[in-house]
């Protein structure tokens, strides 16, 4: 225990002393492989936004809202939800007032909605049916039989939220998004990989009469590479830390600004964003001590 | 402290050297990749407790001779044993068995610069017995057979030749090994500061510890009379148990 205790004091304190010889060197590769951990976890949460937007346009495209009249009597718009009810096509039929819709709105990233509201005067948000088909096939027709009723609002020339179905647009999106995604995830990786091949080369070049002398007196192979490992993974590790850092403030300055312009629906997911970290602190690690263990691989035949 | 304190007990070897060598080469052959034959078919035997000088021109095969012992390069043909291990089959697994045996030095020396005097010979322990108690002791220890023991926290560049040459020797004693292995331990030395190496050396094997040491000095040897094994064009010409650097009556080698 004493020698393993010592062992691993000994290569902690080497790995240490590597990086901090070899700082320059040692810096140009850790921010190099910082700026790919940035592409990688941009990458990462570019497709996690993508997928977010897509599968909650997915989740909702068995939806149709009926968008309804204003000052229709309750009995007016309760007969017309109950026709809608009895139809076979439909799974669900739910009634949403005007003020519900624009609770609905906040919820999904409209917050400046009531202070609109306020300025307005009124609410310009209309009252809806909120219809769930039983099987995407019967959308166009549920939206057909939908809209033919007087009570449906057609003055803005949109009287559903329908708008085709798209379902099929958006798995080959999603199927793309992750295909790239994976691919540059990969490319990236492996240029980070060679990066951390090459530092480690030059901290292996400069420790050489180290190694040398250690393997002389008898030390293992082992003994000899886990400082270089540890190096390494240091190394990616500081990446790492760049990388989720610089990306995070990234992710939320920039959602941030996109909820702002223009409706995402989306807002900012503290454990995606975790994960992300996590990923990037792994990968880095990972890659820094195996792309250690290739680069001294050639040099430790002493 | 006495010197008879510190250094290993010696051992009756060298009066009866006893049925198995501390070292044996048998029928070994070295070929480099590029074709060069190093080493032709060499019998050789060294018992515990031996002194004994390789010599030999440049290129003669001296420093094949002990690269093989140490396992640096393998034998193209042959066995070789070192104490009781057969190092030619030896997996690299094994390796650092083979070399806790040895204490090596070199012509250069081969001391970090970064660290002192204390922290260079440390270093060997640090390596092949990490967390042994005692570490500090041990060296200060190993630097007073040496005579460095006011030197501890000196830096290699701080010292003289024969100083940094007394540092490598520390290193390769600290751990105590069977053999003790020098490849030209004279050769940026002065002839005084050499002498002063080459007595260390010899109470080193006084106290039972086998002296190797492959040389080009004839000053030395012709002064020492010990064992000498010359070696010409890969091959032994000649082993003397009391031998001068050159054969009686030859002008060079």
């Amino acid at each position: 225990m004493r020698r393993v205790l010592a062992s691993i004091r000994f290569a902690i304190v080497a790995a240490v002393q590597n990086f901090a010889r070899n700082f320059a060197v040692s810096m140009a590769g850790v921010f190099t492989m910082g700026l790919i951990m940035v592409l990688v976890g941009g990458t990462l949460l570019l497709s996690h936004t993508v997928d977010t937007i897509l599968i909650k346009a997915e989740s909702e495209a068995d939806v149709i809202n009926v968008y309804l009249q204003d000052s229709l009597s309750m009995r007016t718009i309760a007969d017309y939800e109950q026709r809608l009810r009895t139809d076979p096509r439909a799974d669900d039929v739910s009634f949403i007032s005007k003020d519900e819709a624009v609770i609905v709105s906040q919820e999904e990233g409209f917050s400046f909605m009531q202070s609109a509201i306020a300025v307005a005067g009124s609410n310009p948000l209309p009252a809806s049916i909120k219809i769930h088909a039983r099987s995407l096939a019967d959308l166009t027709q549920l939206n057909s039989a939908a809209v033919g009723y007087p009570i449906v609002d057609n003055s803005a020339g949109k009287p559903t939220s329908y708008s085709g179905n798209v379902i099929p647009t958006l798995q080959t999106v999603i199927a793309w998004t992750y295909g790239v995604g994976l691919v540059l995830s990969a490319v990236l990786a492996v240029i980070s990989l060679v990066i951390i091949m090459n530092t480690i080369r030059t901290a292996v070049y400069i420790r050489r009469t180290e190694i040398e002398i250690m393997k002389l007196v008898g030390a293992g192979d082992w003994f000899v590479r886990w400082p270089f490992i540890l190096e390494g993974m240091f190394g990616g590790l500081i990446a790492a830390a760049l990388g989720a850092v610089i990306v995070s403030l990234a992710y939320r300055f920039l959602l941030q600004l996109a909820n702002a312009r223009i409706y995402l629906g989306i807002t900012l997911d503290g454990g995606y964003l975790t994960a992300m970290v996590l990923i990037l602190v792994v990968v880095g690690a990972g890659l820094g001590g195996v792309g250690s263990l290739l680069g001294m691989r050639r040099f430790l035949h002493v | 402290m006495s010197l008879a304190a510190v250094l290993p007990p010696r051992t009756a070897a060298r009066a009866d050297p006893g049925p198995r060598p501390v070292i044996s080469f048998h029928g070994v052959s070295k070929t480099y990749p590029n074709g060069t034959q190093a080493l032709h078919d060499l019998d050789l035997a060294i018992h515990q407790g031996d002194f004994c000088f390789v010599v030999g021109a440049s290129g003669s095969g001296k420093t094949t001779l002990v690269r093989l012992l140490i396992r640096e390069e393998a034998a193209t043909t042959g066995r070789i044993f070192v104490d009781g291990m057969e190092t030619t089959r030896m997996s690299r697994r094994k390796l650092p068995k083979l070399r806790r045996k040895f204490g090596i030095v070199f012509q250069d020396y081969k001391l970090l610069p970064r660290l002192t005097v204390a922290q260079n010979v440390a270093f060997a322990l640090q390596v092949t017995r990490p967390g042994q108690r005692h570490m500090k002791e041990k060296v200060e220890e190993t630097l007073w057979i040496v005579g460095l023991e006011d030197k501890l926290d000196k830096f290699p560049d701080e010292l003289s030749g024969g100083e940094q040459q007394r540092v490598a020797i520390a290193r390769a004693l600290v751990h105590r090994p069977r053999i003790f292995l020098a490849d030209e331990p004279t050769g940026n030395l002065d002839p005084d500061t050499s002498w002063g190496i080459v007595q260390l050396l010899l109470q080193i094997n006084h106290r039972g510890t086998t002296v190797v040491m492959a040389t080009h000095n004839r000053e030395i040897v012709d002064l020492c009379r010990r064992r000498v094994i010359a070696i010409d064009s890969g091959r032994v010409v000649r082993d003397e148990a009391e031998g001068s650097y050159l054969r009686e009556g030859e002008a060079t080698i």
